[in-house]
């Protein structure tokens, strides 16, 4: 091949390349504009007027990339109807009249904000978090938030290990409260001091202050039960990720690691009376915080679907709704 | 009448001239455009890195303790296809197609992960795919370099090579930042653009690299292809490499090499050092990344052209000294803003007089028949220092404290730099002078 020919093939392929790096930007840049009416703000404010129950959660429509990640509300039934709302998030909680989305904000580099709003979907206050949003979860009397992110460089250990910061949030002024890191952390009596912990997925208990979460340390995981006007936490169970306190405040439903190395989750839910441990019927390695139905079914993502499975280990894991993530149910 | 029977001998001459007068040594059009390929897939590689740990957090399902045993294998096992690259390239006398396929693979990969499923199965083997395309390149696009520039010019000439090299890891960041800034979680996006930007890479070398061969030495569009090439011996057995490779010179830059690295923290370590002392944001990890990447880039065509005239091995052993001044910064009690400015621009320092010099000191070394081989063996040797590095600085930390680990390296760091000027010393008689 001549130089001059190697010239004319070597401009064809950087026209080609650009081409397609442009078009692939334009058309994925179209998906920033959102859709939802502004009508559907009331959606939330109407269900609670008629005291009707909702389930709040992501819609995952792939086919309508304007609308992924959009909030959407519908009601408690497999195939009810969605109302899109004017807000995109990676992970939604919503309780008491408080909600709290995780969206990427406009800084450079890893920047999050955790936006909390009201139930008209108006913003209320935002606090800027770091790292890609994992979990968030609004206290049952709508006063206190957390969120989990995953911060990528943040471990000691190695290039490719990664670590986890969780803030506690005062949602009424919108403000930090603490992150997990600086409470004060017992094990057997002990305080833990290395420098290895990594806390993630709070859930809140109905009564004021107290709360549940994921440490772990030295490669094992343990669930801790914490007061936030303390400071403390204490691990209270072995092998407890994600923990989701039930309705009735009983039980915790949670993922725990199985199989050769823990490489898999199993769904469980551990009886804080009697810390008994019954597996869930889903065999598959869910990954997420999962939410109560009602006291006997909980809700989790799995595959960009939400599904449901009785919580006391009988049944089949089913459907809830394709499409969806990051199920909230919401009543009043 | 006198004739001119080489023009491009003459022509080479008179550049060499007058590049000694005026701006230094010239480097060879060939080592611009491997420079400019590494840019291209630099870029590429970096806006990958950038958004992986987001995409697999957040999409696949990740479990950090499998990652980090997993990651160790992969290491290893790019390290060892180095090996078997470098003397393959060596053998065949074909380093450029032997950089082709490393090349061509990493393109691959991200037109792979833009089309792959979101299983961390999938993900994983493209991320080995991508790191064994690292390890096959590596060894005989170094090997290009070297046997493209004249032996008096090697700092320069690998100098160039990383500066570019350099600018494109930190445009990489800045692509995927402001592809997900215009589309938010547009990963899907930033693997189509960082596989197109791959494959202008690829081009730049399958299209516009010549192939390193006497043959080559024809005019290319009125410049001339300074690609000089001495005859070489028949085809190298893997015997014949290794005793070649197995010289006392060569040996005491292996060993020393390897104790350097040893002893040499990693800058993720230095950044979460910096970060523990002076409670920065973890959002400036990315500023710091690039606070030392600049003076990297800065001064590694300069420091390449110092080691040329006064002795790679002794800007080798003071980019080192450099190192150890880091180390001391760490922990002297400095002011916030001072200590990091400082920090970095030592560490840039470091980089620029350790990266391409030492590329260019084993380059002097080892004789041009098994060069890719003896460029992957320091290759190995010293990635694989790196890898111990990192597990000692971790457990010392974990053990006891930061200041503690970087005790123990500044003292092995100095046990390391006394072995190398010693065997640089004591095998020093070939080594090769400039001005």
């Amino acid at each position: 091949m001549s130089a001059k020919r190697r010239m004319q093939l070597f401009g064809a392929l950087v026209a080609a390349c650009v081409a397609a790096g442009v078009v692939a930007v334009v058309v994925a840049a179209g998906g920033v504009g959102t859709t939802a009416s502004t009508a559907a703000r009331d959606v939330l404010i109407a269900a609670r007027d008629d005291d009707a129950p909702r389930l709040v959660f992501r819609n995952l429509d792939r086919a309508k990339p304007q609308s992924f990640g959009q909030i959407a509300v519908a009601g408690l039934s497999p195939d009810a109807t969605r109302t899109l709302v004017q807000l995109k998030c990676e992970r939604v909680y919503f309780d008491a009249g408080s909600g709290i989305c995780l969206a990427r904000g406009t800084a450079f580099a890893s920047g999050y904000r955790a936006r909390i709003f009201g139930a008209d979907f108006k913003l209320r206050g935002q606090v800027d978090v770091e790292g890609v949003p994992s979990r968030a979860r609004i206290s049952p009397d709508g006063t206190l938030g957390s969120v989990t992110l995953f911060v990528s460089g943040h471990s000691y250990a190695d290039v490719g290990g990664f670590s986890t910061t969780t803030t506690l949030i005062d949602v009424s002024r919108g403000k930090k409260i603490a992150q997990l890191e600086d409470f004060t952390t017992t094990r057997a009596g002990r305080k833990v001091t290395s420098p290895d912990v990594n806390y993630w997925g709070v859930t809140f208990a109905r009564e004021r202050d107290r709360f549940y979460a994921t440490l772990t340390t030295g490669g094992r995981f343990y669930l801790v039960e914490g007061s936030v006007s303390g400071r403390t936490m204490k691990t209270i169970h072995p092998n407890v990720e994600c923990p989701s306190l039930s309705p009735d405040q009983t039980r915790i439903a949670y993922k725990k690691r199985v199989g050769p190395g823990g490489n898999r989750w199993r769904l469980h839910v551990l009886n804080l009376a009697t810390m008994r441990e019954t597996a869930l019927a889903e065999t598959r390695s869910v990954d997420d915080q999962v939410e109560w139905l009602d006291d006997d079914h909980v809700l989790y993502g799995f595959n960009e679907s939400v599904w449901t499975v009785p919580a006391g280990g009988s049944g089949r894991p089913q459907r809830y709704a394709a499409q969806a993530d990051s199920p909230t149910v919401v009543r009043w | 009448m006198y004739q001119v029977s080489d023009a491009s001998s003459l022509l080479r001459a008179r550049r060499r001239l007058l590049g000694r007068d005026t701006s230094g040594p010239q480097v060879s059009r060939t080592v611009v455009l491997l420079g400019l390929t590494s840019l291209f897939t630099d870029i590429a590689a970096e806006m990958v890195v950038t958004v992986l740990p987001l995409y697999l957090v957040y999409v696949g399902q990740f479990s950090p303790v499998a990652f980090g045993f997993v990651d160790g294998i992969q290491r290893g096992a790019a390290a060892l296809v180095g090996l078997a690259s470098g003397f393959i390239g060596d053998r065949s006398k074909r380093h450029k197609e032997v950089a082709a396929v490393g090349y061509g693979l990493s393109a691959f990969v991200k037109l792979g992960l833009a089309t792959a499923s979101t299983a961390l199965s999938a993900i994983s083997a493209l991320v080995l795919l991508d790191r064994i395309g690292k390890g096959i390149r590596t060894a005989p696009r170094d090997a290009m370099i070297s046997i493209c520039t004249p032996k008096e010019d090697l700092g320069a000439a690998f100098g160039v090579h990383r500066a570019l090299d350099t600018i494109g890891a930190m445009l990489g960041p800045l692509f995927a930042f402001a592809i997900l800034a215009i589309a938010a979680n547009a990963f899907t996006t930033v693997f189509v653009v960082a596989f197109c930007i791959a494959l202008i890479g690829f081009g730049i070398l399958v299209l516009l690299v010549p192939q390193p061969a006497p043959e080559n030495e024809a005019e290319v569009e009125g410049k001339v292809v300074e690609c000089e090439r001495e005859p070489v011996r028949e085809r190298v057995s893997l015997r014949e490499a290794v005793l070649v490779i197995g010289t006392p010179r060569f040996r005491a830059l292996l060993i020393a090499a390897g104790a350097l690295a040893l002893a040499t923290a990693s800058d993720a370590f230095i950044f979460l050092v910096l970060q523990d002392k002076l409670d920065l944001s973890l959002g400036l990890f990315p500023l710091l990344f690039v606070g030392m990447t600049c003076v990297y880039m800065l001064l590694a065509v300069p420091v390449g052209r110092i080691a040329d005239r006064i002795g790679r091995g002794r800007v080798l052993l003071c980019g080192y000294a450099l190192l150890l001044c880091v180390y001391g910064t760490l922990l002297a009690p400095l002011d916030g803003t001072l200590l990091v400015a400082l920090a970095l621009a030592l560490m840039g320092a470091f980089y620029a007089a350790t990266d391409g010099v030492l590329a260019a000191f084993a380059s002097g070394i080892v004789p041009e028949a098994v060069r890719g081989s003896g460029l992957a063996l320091i290759n190995t040797a010293t990635g694989v220092m790196k890898l111990l590095s990192s597990i000692a600085f971790g457990a010392i930390w974990t053990l006891t404290s930061t200041d503690t680990a970087i005790l123990v390296f500044g003292a092995a760091l100095l046990v390391a730099m006394g072995l190398a000027a010693w065997s640089f010393l004591r095998t020093r008689e070939d080594e090769v002078h400039v001005g």
